[in-house]
């Protein structure tokens, strides 16, 4: 079944139950990746797959059904689903089908196409020789894989609504395995682009990393001044992100309801969401509820601007909808960030050893989907990096946490690098964040 | 959902280019969920999964495809995609499918979807009232019902072609405490591998005052300290430590590519000699029991780690031709958009010879943590880490003040060795497990254990 059909078949099911809003919202995606293992490519796969979400309003609540089916009858099962899904809701905010933006942004010029099978091959079996090649203490258990997806979107509703995009990505990663005696490290390095030109340092970051970790030992529990890696920064961003979405602030679930226009970071700390950032893969002009998109300062000289609204939450706060209502085709409108980053400051990363003199440097943080609480803002991170010794990078330490409160640490923020890490989008979401220095952080290690 | 016939010729086709197996996933999941927020319904949704995915082997080479277009020409399109990507090699074959139907060790007698959506709003209205009744200081309660009906296709050019039927069912709540400008949270999240008679045994206002106590310790609690220290872990979702510290090493996928610091262990000493660890796929109803794995292998009673040394890997079909070793039943994969990998099912340590109360008696100064929340694993390093979301000091052998916003750290096979002391409360609890082939349930457990030694991530 085509989509044109599809819609065609949703739309006279819709009518036939007498809805008058209803909204269809259709997604495709189409990926390929080829994976290697020692020198051949041990997996390759492919996959094309999608649906359809249908939501509607019955009696002012929005209902909501979505499925990979594209047959008729499932069609019909989906409106009949949404229907009485909408009869369950008693949550009384208002909600909307939206009848249009008075304008939308032109997307830049950029080519999205899934990049061919055989190049995605061979591109993973040069990241893999080149892997390889960097030592001798490479073996066992690397990876190279090469990646690239696209993404294809419609938006059609009962209001007159009609808008689609297209986007995709292609990328790849090196996570070689180090072994020296009965000593064995592992590093991932990710890089987005289609071409070895682009990815080509990959593979020596990526072993040049691991064999740093080598060696490293246990650091002893107490304060001390950190420098974060901006790659590993930006996953605090990511792990606290909800709370600067209106919707957890107007329940009371985030710790910055009702600070808009206060205070709430460091000075240095500048915060922008843009959805369409050049250099971007996932680049949208319209949200999820088709509202048009823009580039906003979330966070403007340590002060919250706005928060991030869908439209129910700008109707209930008295504003207008940020655009940031974001959706799959298989759940209901969540508010999301897009390319959602702080500002990049004036130090390189050895500015930043040489400022703090004698403290770590965190280049590795994990677990945030258990250590951190988005609503309270504790976290406590699993992490590995290098001391700071005499502002220079010395030897490496590993298995220690570094623990703390976010909304406190936004104000501990001392001084930023000079360079943005963009991580990997997820859909429309991607994070980024410079090197960050933040002062008397607790570690426990030994 | 696929006919023999036609499977049979999907087969064919992905197998004409010289591959030496071919299997089929198909897949048709009926998700609902119910949303709950302030005291009010505000999310009621379905979502319909349908799809296949085929993957070809040639030795230890694989070539996988999916889609979500399940007509004839879908498949066959999906097939032929599988067969380009192997080879050019052009081979006779001819693929009989024989079905078969394996026994159903997990019944459900109410399936969700089969239930109006207001019946089972009312049971999470029960369960978020419980929780916000619980305290007047709890100031928020969000909480979610969501049913899963799984009905799977396997076939394979060995000849199997069978179906498997497998139902969920989960609620979950979440509530917020404030107090004097301090905010604090607690969750409870119990599920089975049944359907809504799920709720005979479990009491949905039970699990929302279970959220809400925690929440309400939590807002007494005051940081906890950092550094090394002796810590007592408490049944249930305490096993997660078992889960990530060892589970996640001993699967084929890290194991049989040699990045797991498991690899080449089997019959040593890895534990404590207390510790016996176990992986059980056919615990009636459980949250991470199957009747057959992913790939249609019956699950079984993997016993990974008896009296501390190293029993078993978890091995799915690939890691079995990579490894030289038979399958356990152990691939597993979130849907047919993934290909499967060796998983865990329900994984526990088992009841230990130490009394509970001997436990904590023999702690001088330490932690003793309640409820843990989830947690991460680097399998070649073993390097873990786990949160605490209920912890309390211990001093003189007497559990005193709670602390919070702990983790715990360390390497998977010094704190196999630290666990000193199992008791005898053997629980388990549920869990979503993230891994290469997507996020599937899994069920964690233990009784309560002490190790001797580990690190805490407070400040």
């Amino acid at each position: 079944m085509r989509f044109e059909e599809m819609k065609q078949a949703l739309i006279r099911a819709a009518e036939q139950a007498g809805l008058k809003e209803y909204e269809i919202y259709y997604q495709m995606d189409e990926s390929v990746s080829a994976e290697t293992l020692k020198d051949e490519i041990s997996s390759f796969s492919s996959s094309v797959g999608g649906g359809v979400n249908f939501r509607c309003i019955v009696d002012g609540k929005m209902g909501y059904a979505s499925g990979e089916l594209m047959t008729e009858e499932a069609m019909e099962e989906l409106v009949s689903k949404a229907i009485s899904n909408a009869r369950c809701i008693d949550n009384d905010d208002e909600v909307f089908i939206f009848a249009g933006s008075p304008a939308y942004a032109k997307l830049p010029e950029r080519k999205v196409e899934l990049t061919d099978a055989n190049t995605v091959r061979d591109l993973a079996l040069q990241l893999q020789r080149d892997t390889y090649a960097q030592s001798e203490k490479v073996g066992d258990g690397t990876q190279s894989v090469a990646l690239s997806s696209v993404v294809e979107i419609v938006l059609y509703n009962s209001n007159g609504l009609s808008l689609s995009n297209r986007a995709g990505i292609s990328a790849a990663y090196a996570a070689p395995v180090c072994r020296d005696g009965e000593e064995a490290q592992e590093n991932f390095e990710v890089g987005v682009g289609a071409t070895y030109e682009e990815l080509k340092d990959l593979p020596g970051k990526a072993v040049q990393g691991a064999l740093d970790k080598f060696g490293a030992t246990l650091v002893d529990s107490g304060k001390y001044d950190v420098v974060f890696d901006g790659s590993q920064f930006r996953s605090f961003l990511s792990a606290f992100s909800s709370a600067f979405s209106a919707k957890s602030a107007q329940l009371g679930l985030s710790r910055l309801a009702g600070k808009e226009g206060e205070v709430i970071a460091a000075p240095c700390v500048t915060v922008v969401d843009d959805p369409m950032r050049e250099g971007s893969p996932m680049q949208t002009n319209f949200d999820g509820e088709g509202v048009a998109t823009a580039k906003k300062n979330v966070i403007e000289n340590g002060v919250l601007k706005t928060l991030l609204y869908d439209l129910t939450t700008a109707k209930k706060g008295g504003v207008e909808s940020t655009g940031n209502a974001q959706r799959g085709y298989s759940s209901p409108v969540v508010i999301a960030p897009y390319n959602f980053g702080i500002q990049a400051g004036s130090d390189s990363r050895e500015d930043l050893f040489a400022a703090i003199g004698n403290g770590i440097f965190i280049n590795q943080c994990k677990g945030f989907h258990a250590g951190a609480n988005s609503v309270t803002g504790d976290f406590s991170i699993e992490s590995a990096g290098f001391m700071i010794r005499d502002g220079k990078r010395a030897e490496p330490i590993k298995s220690f946490t570094v623990a703390g409160n976010f909304f406190e640490l936004l104000k501990q923020i001392d001084r930023l690098g000079n360079e943005i890490h963009w991580g990997i989008p997820g859909g429309f979401t991607v994070f980024g964040s410079p090197d960050v220095l933040v002062r008397n952080a607790s570690i426990a290690g030994k | 959902m696929i006919s023999r016939a036609l499977t049979e010729s999907v087969l064919t086709c992905a197998m004409s280019t010289g591959a030496d197996f071919v299997e089929l996933y198909g897949e048709i999941t009926r998700n609902n969920a119910i949303a709950m927020v302030d005291g009010k319904i505000d999310r009621v949704s379905d979502n319909l999964v349908s799809g296949v995915g085929i993957r070809a082997f040639l030795g230890t080479r694989t070539v996988f495809a999916s889609t979500s277009d399940m007509s004839r020409e879908g498949l066959l399109k999906c097939a032929a995609s599988v067969a380009a990507a192997m080879g050019e090699l052009k081979k006779d074959v001819s693929v009989v499918l024989n079905e078969r139907m394996f026994p159903n060790i997990h019944p459900a007698k109410v399936i969700p979807t089969s239930v109006d959506a207001k019946v089972r709003a009312d049971l999470l209205r029960t369960a978020c009232f419980a929780a916000k009744e619980y305290d007047e200081a709890i100031s928020q309660v969000s909480g979610s019902l969501a049913g899963v009906d799984h009905t799977i296709l396997v076939a394979n050019t060995e000849g199997l072609y069978t179906t498997d039927r497998h139902v969920r069912t989960r609620i979950a709540v979440s509530s917020v405490a404030s107090k004097d400008g301090e905010t604090q949270s607690g969750s409870d999240a119990p599920g089975a591998g049944m359907g809504l008679e799920f709720f005979d045994i479990v009491d949905p206002a039970a699990v929302g005052r279970e959220a809400s106590r925690q929440a309400m310790v939590n807002l007494r609690a005051s940081y906890c300290p950092a550094g090394t220290m002796m810590v007592a872990i408490e049944n249930g979702f305490g096993g997660v430590i078992f889960h990530e510290a060892c589970g996640h090493s001993l699967e084929a996928t890290s194991v049989a590519i040699g990045a797991s610091q498991m690899a080449g262990k089997l019959g040593q000493q890895i534990a404590n000699p207390k510790v016996t660890a176990i992986d059980d796929g056919t615990i009636p109803g459980a949250w991470g029991s199957v009747n057959i794995d992913d790939e249609g292998t019956p699950t079984q009673r993997n016993v990974l780690i008896e009296n501390g040394i190293l029993k078993g890997y978890l091995i799915d079909r690939l890691g079995s031709r990579r490894m030289g070793m038979p399958m356990t039943g152990s691939g597993r994969r979130q849907s047919y958009t993934y290909e499967a990998t060796s998983r865990m099912t329900n994984t526990f340590i088992a009841n230990g010879p130490d009394k509970n109360e001997d436990i904590i008696a023999s702690m001088e100064n330490g932690l003793y943590c309640r409820k843990m929340g989830g947690g991460s694993v680097n399998p070649l390093t073993g390097a873990f880490n786990f949160s605490v979301t209920e912890g309390y000091l211990v001093k003189n052998g007497k559990i005193c003040e709670p602390v919070r916003g702990a983790s715990l750290i360390g390497t998977g096979s010094e704190i196999l060795q630290n666990i000193d002391m199992v008791g005898q409360n053997l629980e388990r609890a549920q869990g979503m497990c993230g891994s290469a082939s997507g996020s599937v349930p899994t069920d964690v457990g233990q009784p309560l254990i002490r190790v001797s030694t580990i690190t805490v991530g407070g400040r």
